[in-house]
């Protein structure tokens, strides 16, 4: 029973992970309907900054998390800059709309994610990158029969800190009705006067941020940080995106958590090589049968 | 320039290609007298047709595949399991292990049909990641991250073809043929359906074509020929991995097919030349460790800059009109839009 309640706390952790990419996705989905395929990059990025950080400065973990959020939503900006931008030559409903809009910037934004991440590899070697020991949140914490690492309260407080911010942004900002705009009506928020290239701007920098912060917690509870690391989780977030019916920010969170809580389950009975499995399998599906996402909600052809 | 001049061309065109593959190459390969490049040519020859492969589908067809290197990877580990453990000669293992993997991608894109677009480039890609978990992790079977190794090179009839020079010509005659049959598929009806499904599948839904057929047959036919290719791999390299299937392999596939031009045969073996030999050009210069960086940057630099690639698509209505003589009086017709059309596509 404690074997049980020990991987649910480690589910939950890896399904809040899970889903501070996750809403990065939502998000840039909700506003341009299309898939940002680097987002896995900026988390790899987010990871590899903060490590810098660490080994050079070594300051408290507040200040590099907010470092990192800072230069995650930087790499967003210019992100969409480079690889979203060209392609919005019209503003015309249908060319916003359009698939070969949607797949050349999928491919774009695939191309860059290549780059970034190859670029990594050749400066610092496609190993594991060594961590002070340190620095890693693995120091276990007893509650009651269930032992947990500080790194499990530390996603946990991060993740609903930046959730709470981001509702507070979505909702109270002026930021946040433009978005909220955009993803609505991007064309009604043009006609209204919102600046929809800033808008744009902004949901990147906003989503990055958050997948850059999951990178550097991921980093540092595991200690595993290397040039590849942006792609499993980038994968699963898309999961959480689909499964939660693809513009719906609490439906993402909610599958998001159910993918990681699944998957710290299943290595209850099979070798964890093949947790990924689970990710996929609810992909596959959640296309075939509830191509709308499992609460139901997006409104177009998939 | 008229029916009789273009089918000329044809000809000669054929003619130049086919005396390159048998003749110059070859002889150049001799000349440079290095078994290595044997190697190179013959991965490019296995790129050009997965390249060719992944056009029916994705360039004529329009379905954006993002996890082809899955199909590679059957027919790959087919053709090595079946050549190691029941010691099934060349000529049973390649058919059966397009076979085979012709059956699962049908297998595959049966409930997978219905998606469009993206939608559809993801479930190839979780499919992809499946099938890769798959290869790594039953060990018993594949031998996990080890890989396979193959002995007793490859035998026709009991004739050995394991030399540089005669794996070079094996390789070069089924993957010519294969790539023959491609193009006899693409430029025809058959593929202007295709390309209907590609411009609008619901419009060609209402035209009364059976789209999710015409899917799945392309598909069908794509994981054959990428099955092909992965079981030449597999013979000509005589080791066999997972990591000779991954992601990365997939987009590689991709960029050739981009890099050419969608729609595009002969733009598709361009990229598959250009992807796998720039690299070992870059080599002689030190600079192979730049190889992927390289692939990401060509890759996003057609997408923003030569959309249509580097041989935008030939028109399939010139052909089929030249092909039955009413190419005078389609040119004379001025109907010259028709072309144009045909290329506006994905871009």
């Amino acid at each position: 029973m404690d074997y049980y309640l020990q991987q649910l706390v480690i589910g939950l952790s890896l399904g809040m992970v899970y889903a501070l990419v996750a809403i990065g996705f939502t998000l840039i989905f909700g506003v341009l309907n299309v898939v940002n395929f680097a987002h896995g990059e900026v988390y790899t990025i987010g990871a590899f900054v903060g490590l810098l950080i660490f080994v050079s400065f070594a300051p408290p973990l507040v200040v590099v998390l907010l470092v990192v959020l800072a230069v995650g939503a930087m790499t967003g900006v210019g992100l969409e800059r480079f690889a979203f931008k060209p392609f919005r030559r019209f503003n015309d409903e249908a060319t916003l709309k359009s698939r070969a809009m949607r797949e050349a910037t999928l491919m774009s934004s695939l191309a860059l994610s290549i780059v970034a991440r190859e670029g990594i590899e050749l400066f610092f070697g496609s190993q594991f990158q060594s961590l002070p020991l340190k620095h890693m949140l693995n120091s276990p914490i007893k509650i009651g029969p269930v032992t947990i690492v500080d790194g499990d309260l530390i996603i946990f407080g991060t993740s609903f800190l930046m959730l709470a911010g981001l509702q507070f942004v979505l909702k109270h900002t002026s930021v946040g009705l433009s978005i909220r705009a955009v993803s609505n009506n991007p064309l009604g928020a043009r006609y209204v006067g919102v600046n929809t290239d800033r808008t744009i701007a902004w949901t990147f920098a906003v989503g990055s941020g958050m997948g850059a912060v999951a990178g550097i917690l991921v980093g540092l509870y595991y200690g595993a940080i290397f040039p590849a690391m942006g792609f499993t989780p980038g994968i699963k977030a898309f999961v959480a995106m689909v499964m939660g019916g693809l513009s719906s920010i609490p439906g993402a969170v909610v599958c998001a958590l159910i993918i990681g809580i699944s998957e710290a389950m299943s290595s209850i009975f099979v070798s964890s090589v093949w947790q990924d499995l689970v990710a996929y399998a609810f992909l596959i599906i959640t296309l075939i049968f509830f191509p709308r996402g499992i609460f139901g909600g997006a409104r177009e052809r998939v | 320039m008229n029916a009789s001049d273009t089918s000329h061309h044809r000809w000669l065109w054929t003619g130049i290609i086919l005396t390159g593959l048998f003749v110059l190459v070859p002889l150049l390969l001799s000349l440079a007298g290095r078994s290595y490049f044997y190697q190179i040519a013959n991965t490019i020859m296995i790129f050009a047709l997965l390249a060719a492969s992944m056009h029916l589908v994705t360039g004529v067809a329009g379905l954006l595949q993002l996890g082809h290197a899955a199909f590679y990877g059957i027919g790959g580990y087919c053709a090595a399991l079946l050549a190691t453990h029941f010691k099934l000669s060349f000529v049973v293992t390649i058919p059966l292990a397009g076979m085979m993997a012709g059956l699962i991608a049908f297998l595959v894109a049966v409930p997978t049909m219905r998606l469009v677009s993206i939608y559809f480039a993801v479930a190839t890609l979780g499919i992809g990641q499946m099938l890769h978990v798959i290869t790594l992790n039953w060990v018993p079977v594949t031998k996990g991250p080890n890989g396979i190794l193959l002995f007793g090179g490859m035998k026709v009839f009991d004739i050995d073809f394991s030399k540089p020079v005669p794996a070079y010509y094996l390789v070069a005659v089924i993957v010519a043929a294969c790539i023959y049959v491609i193009h006899c598929l693409s430029h025809s009806y058959y593929g202007n359906a295709l390309r209907a499904l590609r411009e609008d599948d619901q419009c060609a839904d209402a035209m009364g074509i059976n789209t999710p057929r015409l899917k799945l047959e392309s598909f069908t036919v794509s994981g054959f020929f990428a099955g092909v290719a992965g079981a030449l791999w597999a013979h000509t390299a005589g080791y066999i991995s997972p990591a000779d299937f991954n992601f990365n392999v997939s987009i590689l596939i991709l960029s050739m097919v981009v890099l050419g031009g969608l729609g595009s045969l002969p733009g598709s073996i361009l990229g598959a030349i250009i992807l796998i030999g720039l690299p070992e050009v870059l080599r002689e210069f030190k600079a192979g460790d730049f190889r992927n960086i390289i692939i990401g940057i060509v890759l996003f630099g057609v997408i923003l800059f030569q959309p249509r690639g580097l041989i935008g698509e030939v028109s399939a209505l010139d052909f089929i009109r030249n092909q039955f003589g009413l190419g005078r009086k389609a040119k004379n017709d001025a109907n010259k839009t028709d072309g144009k059309q045909m290329r506006v596509g994905w871009l």
